[in-house]
């Protein structure tokens, strides 16, 4: 009898618990979705907020307020977080889907620069650091919410769930936009077809609005409150006492800045490495990382459970240790794989289209295309469009300034062979990613103290994600950029953008190894 | 291993130290070289936030692993 009670007891606990994650996650997912579509529409986004005039300058703009969003995530930390040590978690990550939300149902509403001029870009702005904000207020809100409904013993595994969301939300993220460009066509998604991702968003988070109202407090939580133990000051506890001060640095320099490097190389920077160095067409660039995220999402339940088991820390500097020595060779055999120098090209299957030539307002535009076939089954396709004033004068001023060049673009469409290899590439990047992200939920959880953990969390997860990794994208573009020898030419070194993550990851990695201990499984979270 | 952690917490100070020269000389020098928005955009993300950051958590974190307050595992 006494053994059913149990029994049931266990089982109602269990699902209790399974009900809490699925909650959380459903939310932290919907974040994730709203602040990676930005970013993966950062081209078109560009375009249409940004003057067109230099189009690096334009794609940096958009960089910049990428960086922007994911820049502002600590103070989104430090708000929040504090809001959540005082009066709650609940409350407090259903504000932060709020806020998230609105800013990117708003973002799909804003007319372009062409239509509102300098209001377009400066309104997109705030409505980022909007998104910024909250995403710093949610993720530790969720994490520490969860791990304190879980049992003992058993937090690498429930928190790993938490864990899953930021790539899902991207997965979720790259099948929408996929779908809707597919759908629409893509000079439709391109005039105003991506502001649908966008708007899509006020639906996800009404439905997870919903549920999350519908959760409890985080027993733990309740339970410092009835016995006035909750922190007078938050932010004083966390970085002005020693004590914890130096607990947030070493989770800092040794977990969240290499782990965050490690996430947004193997995600963002691999998008942006197939599409850019490599030429690789949109869709086919989007559903390698898109296939390689699916194989590589239970990976994060893998390792998260497995540090229960055999400690957090081993787990996470192996995934620094691995992604550190095999970048730069995963890199070299994915451009190789893309390299069109490196393929015989079937010159009788070439075709070269006769010029188009349109009036589009006050320019004349001329687009050539040209298909090329290679042996191993590869297609390249290259239109130069050549865009000339109809004014003879605005003509001439462009041709004296240097400004007549005609803009290439470039589709490499990989045989059936290579894509299955760049999927792999992909996925053992994706690996690393969940050795380092499975478990720290879990580890950051447990070396805070309840009445400041909301707080202390949040700040090193969002410097070390936000801004170490949200700026893999900026700085690895600048040193690539560094090695090009003039303006039109291929870089020397279109692998150097990965010394930033390589540099950084190796730091993080002997910080860890020297002060973090393996046995923080074993800690209690009280 | 008490002592290798304090002898890294030298280096830790002294690289947050150093860091700081490092890229204000580059920064001047890119600049100077290019007087370009973008460079002025990247520059400013890299010395504003991201320098401090680093700079910051290194030279404290080096002086608490210098201090022996890692000596016991966190």
């Amino acid at each position: 009898m006494a053994q059913n009670v149990t029994n049931v007891s266990q089982t109602e606990e269990i699902s209790s618990t399974r009900r809490v994650i699925a909650a959380s996650s459903v939310g932290t997912l919907i974040e994730w979705y709203d602040f990676y579509i930005f970013g993966t529409l950062a081209k078109i986004i560009s375009e249409q907020f940004f003057p067109k005039d230099n189009p690096t300058a334009a794609l940096l703009a958009t960089l910049a307020t990428f960086a922007a969003g994911f820049v502002i995530r600590p103070f989104g930390a430090l708000f929040f977080g504090r809001l959540g040590d005082l009066i709650g978690r609940k409350y407090t990550f259903l504000v932060t889907l709020v806020i998230m939300g609105g800013s990117t149902f708003a973002i799909g509403l804003v007319p372009g620069y062409k239509t509102i001029g300098f209001f377009a870009p400066a309104i997109v702005f705030i409505l980022r650091l909007l998104q910024g904000l909250a995403l710093g207020g949610e993720y530790g809100g969720a994490a520490t919410y969860v791990a304190e409904h879980s049992p003992a013993g058993q937090r690498g595994f429930w928190t790993s769930f938490i864990q899953t969301t930021a790539t899902l939300g991207l997965f979720l993220a790259l099948g929408v936009i996929l779908i809707v460009r597919q759908t629409l066509t893509v000079p439709v998604f391109e005039d105003w077809g991506w502001r649908i991702p966008f708007i899509v968003s006020a639906f996800l988070v009404g439905v997870s609005i919903f549920i999350r109202l519908k959760m409890s407090e985080s027993p733990m939580f309740v339970k410092m409150k009835k016995e006035g133990k909750t922190s007078a000051n938050p932010l004083a506890e966390s970085f002005k006492q020693k004590d914890n001060l130096k607990m947030v640095l070493i989770a800092l320099l040794g977990a969240t800045a290499g782990q965050g490097v490690v996430w947004y190389t193997g995600q963002f920077y691999a998008l942006s490495f197939l599409q850019n160095a490599c030429n690789i067409e949109f869709e086919q660039s989007n559903t390698i990382i898109l296939v390689a995220l699916v194989f590589g999402t239970p990976f994060f339940v893998l390792f998260g459970a497995l540090s229960d088991k055999i400690g957090r820390k081993y787990i996470m500097m192996a995934g620094m240790l691995i992604a550190v020595l095999a970048y730069r060779p995963i890199y070299t055999m994915m451009y190789n794989d893309a390299d069109l120098k490196q393929k015989t090209e079937i010159v009788e299957q070439t075709k070269v289209s006769e010029p188009k030539v349109e009036v589009k307002g006050t320019d004349t535009v001329t687009t050539i295309v040209t298909n090329k076939t290679y042996t191993d089954g590869t297609t390249y396709k290259e239109t130069v469009k050549t865009t000339i004033p109809l004014d003879e004068t605005k003509k001439a001023e462009l041709a004296a300034a240097g400004k007549l060049k005609p803009e290439k673009k470039k589709a490499v469409i990989l045989s059936k062979d290579t894509y299955y290899k760049m999927i792999g590439f992909v996925f053992i990047q994706v690996i690393f990613v969940t050795m380092v992200y499975g478990p720290i939920a879990a580890f950051l959880v447990e070396i805070f103290p309840t009445r400041i953990r909301y707080t202390s969390m949040s700040l090193p997860y969002h410097i070390g994600n936000g801004v170490f990794g949200g700026l893999v994208p900026l700085i690895s573009t600048r040193l690539v950029e560094a090695t090009r020898p003039a303006p039109g030419l291929p870089p020397a070194d279109p692998l150097a953008g990965l010394w930033y993550p390589i540099l950084i990851a190796s730091v993080s990695f002997v910080i860890g190894m020297l002060y973090i201990s393996n046995k923080t499984n074993n800690m209690d979270v009280e | 291993m008490s002592l290798i952690k304090k002898l890294f917490g030298i280096l830790w100070s002294l690289m947050g130290v150093g860091i700081i020269p490092l890229v204000i000389m580059q920064a001047m020098k890119e600049i100077a070289a290019k007087p370009s928005e973008e460079n002025w955009i990247f520059w400013s993300i890299v010395i504003v936030v991201l320098m401090p950051i680093i700079s910051f958590s290194l030279i404290t974190f080096g002086v608490f692993a210098l201090k022996g307050e890692y000596d016991v595992l966190a």
